[in-house]
């Protein structure tokens, strides 16, 4: 099956089309396909062991794929593309003994940048992270939240195209949290494409504009996150009251947000047919019954569930994790 | 290109700035100009200068003589002092003023009994022989060409028919310093190796390697680390030999060393040409165990092993003093391992034929060329293996050049 482009106006920065990849007897990834453009941010979704590091490291040309393609800039992958990509891997690391400074120094000089610039431009990125004060200690001595912030430094000081960032917001404070969301827009609203694989539904939904959900090897949800909810309006819905919520046929899961529940529904099962099971049963109290958009958590926790093996011996093999 | 300079600049500057780089690299030195003062000072300290008297019953010394231009080093010789009778030499012996005497009988020559009197310690004797010698010779009328070869000793090159080496000319220069040289060399060279060893386990073991091979390629990252390595043994070993050759020079100002220092320019030029591909191979064998195992102690265990490899000639000292030319030593000069070691051992002590020069030297290359090969698809292999060691069959499949 041919993968058809998502637009046909402009280039894609990334094409990734029908990439398998197997490790021994696991099939880490099958068939995965996307594009990614300029100035959009890409959410990659899945539970853990899906295939979304392996299908990056595939892109980044760490592994190479099985079949399939993968085109960056247009074309594949070159060795000098490496300086066009800022990649923050979800295995983070900088070398512990070292002083912040010299490491950010020469992780930018790596990616191409001659040392004046590097300098140049490392000194407003440290000020502005809150770690100017910080830059002559050794990176060992830098909370887990500092060391992710030089990271995104590092990530990012050569003005990548594309951005490819694994679970962004690990490790982070809200006030940071807030900071890093407003340096991808601004990424994002420079041209830059950013790719962010993470677990954080509500990041995604706040911040990607498309995404691609993997699971176990597949992408099974590819498109832009506002049709994706459409498509899956009325499979959810909230209510306040008491009860066994859990126990209800066709509900996936069940959550308590503030004084509400909320429940995700099993694709097929109309918001109708749940009301008239918790009617049937005589020891719940309903005050408030609605349907609720969606969230991307309730979209995946559907999607993922539903592929959930019959046996457990399949999902062990899968925990052999190369992703 | 630029990153593998980057690299290697980087891994040079962060190995020579730690405080264990330091404590070696002046460490050594430090601890070889002490030993050198200390063997300095003794030497001084126990050497007794004062003069030596002689008597000349046969009237036979030429005293002009001790001036002779046949007889080195005339500032570093002590003083003779003639005594006319025995009684006046014994009294400046016991007034301290001499370390002891020489009574040269009537008929000296003819009669050749020579006696020494001292106090206590035999005084230095070497000098007043010269002394003596240089007056027999001048006295048998000879050639003065004659005369200078009588008193210098004879000068015999032995010239090795099978290599066109010249041997045993100097003992000292010859078979010790091809040694010595070769150690430090080695050593230099086998603890940055293992610093590639500690590098590879680290950038695994702090996640630094998917950052660093998302900048720069395999090569890049494994080929400048270890040129920047390979600068720190260079600049340990320059320091070392500094240190060494400055010892050498200020203690030659106060103690006789065995025979003339030169540089045995040959051995050099062997030692360089070993030198790459026997660290190529080191190197390879490094990487191939860092990225194949999970955690640096591990790795550290199979290198210790490997090593052994490597210093198995230390254990035959004996037999290339004995016999350098046992078909063990050429077995180990021939294998690639150990070849570096026994050519620098056996260079001294004999002509090492040029066939297993060659041959040694071309399968050490061949070989130093399939590890540097499979360590690259092991490194590839194994680089992001978190937590997990390569398998056996996963490494024997990368010799095949399959991806396992």
């Amino acid at each position: 099956m041919a993968f058809s482009s998502f637009r046909e106006d402009i280039m894609a920065l990334v094409t990734v089309s029908q990439v398998s990849k197997r490790f021994g007897r696991v099939q880490a990834v099958q068939d995965v396909s996307f594009e990614v453009f300029p100035g959009e941010m890409f959410g990659m979704l899945g539970p853990n062991g899906a295939g979304k590091t392996t299908t990056i490291r595939m892109m980044m040309d760490i592994f190479e794929p099985d079949s399939g393609n993968i085109a960056l800039f247009g074309e594949p992958f070159r060795e000098e593309h490496k300086h066009r990509i800022g990649y923050m891997p979800e295995e983070r690391g900088l070398y512990k003994d070292q002083k912040l400074e010299p490491t950010l120094l020469f992780l930018a000089t790596l990616k191409g940048l001659d040392d004046k610039t590097a300098h140049a431009r490392l000194e407003p990125w440290l000020k502005r992270l809150d770690l100017w004060e910080h830059r002559h200690k050794q990176v060992q001595e830098l909370s887990k939240g500092m060391q992710q912030k030089a990271q995104i430094i590092a990530t990012l000081i050569h003005e990548p195209d594309l951005v490819v960032i694994d679970e962004p917001f690990t490790g982070l404070d809200p006030v940071n949290t807030r900071l890093v969301k407003e340096i991808f827009e601004e990424q994002r609203q420079a041209g830059r494409a950013i790719i962010m694989s993470t677990h954080q539904m509500h990041q995604v939904e706040a911040l990607c504009n498309r995404i691609v959900l993997i699971n176990k090897g597949v992408s099974v949800l590819y498109g832009r996150v506002a049709e994706i909810k459409r498509d899956f309006a009325g499979n959810a819905v909230a209510l306040d009251g008491e009860g066994p919520f859990d126990q209800l046929p066709g509900v996936l899961d069940v959550r308590r947000e503030n004084s509400s529940w909320h429940l995700s529904l099993a694709a097929g099962v109309s918001p109708q047919e749940v009301f008239r099971a918790l009617a049937a049963l005589p020891d719940v109290t309903i005050n408030r019954f609605e349907v609720a958009e969606p969230s991307l958590e309730d979209i995946f926790v559907t999607v993922v569930q539903e592929e959930q093996p019959a046996n457990g011996d399949a999902q062990e093999a899968r925990e052999v994790d190369y992703a | 290109m630029r990153n593998f300079w980057l690299m290697a600049r980087y891994e040079y500057l962060k190995r020579v700035r730690t405080r264990s780089f330091l404590l070696t690299t002046l460490g050594v030195p430090a601890l070889i100009v002490v030993i050198g003062l200390v063997g300095a000072i003794t030497a001084l300290s126990e050497r007794n200068n004062s003069p030596v008297g002689y008597v000349d019953h046969a009237g036979f010394l030429n005293e002009a003589l001790y001036a002779d231009p046949y007889l080195e080093d005339m500032e570093d010789r002590i003083a003779l002092i003639p005594y006319a009778e025995e009684e006046a030499a014994r009294a400046a012996l016991e007034a301290g003023e001499i370390q002891g005497y020489y009574v040269l009988p009537a008929g000296y020559p003819q009669n050749p009994q020579i006696d020494s009197y001292y106090m206590g310690e035999a005084p230095a004797g070497s000098d007043f022989a010269d002394f003596v010698r240089a007056n027999l010779v001048a006295q048998a009328n000879i050639a003065p060409a004659t005369q200078a070869w009588l008193v210098e000793g004879p000068e015999v090159t032995v010239r090795d028919l099978n290599t066109g080496r010249e041997l045993g000319r100097d003992a000292f220069a010859g078979v010790v310093l091809p040694l010595v040289g070769g150690f430090f060399f080695f050593f230099a060279v086998m603890g940055s190796s293992g610093f590639l060893l500690q590098i590879v386990g680290d950038e695994k073991e702090n996640r630094t390697m998917e950052i660093l091979i998302t900048s720069v390629n395999p090569l890049q990252l494994i080929g400048g680390k270890a040129l920047g390595l390979i600068a720190v043994a260079l600049t340990q070993i320059t320091l070392w030999a500094l240190a060494v050759a400055v010892t050498v020079i200020v203690a030659s100002r106060f103690v006789e060393l065995p025979g003339a220092l030169t540089m045995p320019w040959s051995f050099v030029a062997v030692m360089v040409l070993y030198f790459l591909p026997s660290y190529a191979l080191i190197a390879g064998m490094m990487t191939v165990i860092g990225s194949a195992t999970t955690e640096l102690q591990q790795g550290q265990q199979i290198a210790g092993i490997l090593n052994l490899l490597f210093i198995a000639p230390f254990f035959f000292l004996v037999l290339i003093f004995s016999n350098p030319n046992s078909p063990l030593l050429v077995f180990l000069t021939l294998f690639p391992t150990t070849s570096f070691m026994t050519v620098a051992m056996r260079w001294g002590v004999t002509g090492v034929p040029t066939w297993q020069l060659v041959t040694s030297w071309t399968l050490l290359v061949a070989t130093a060329a399939a590890t540097i090969w499979l360590a690259a698809r092991v490194f590839r292999l194994g680089m992001l293996r978190y937590g997990q060691r390569v398998a056996m069959r996963e490494v024997v499949a990368a010799l095949r050049g399959m991806e396992a």
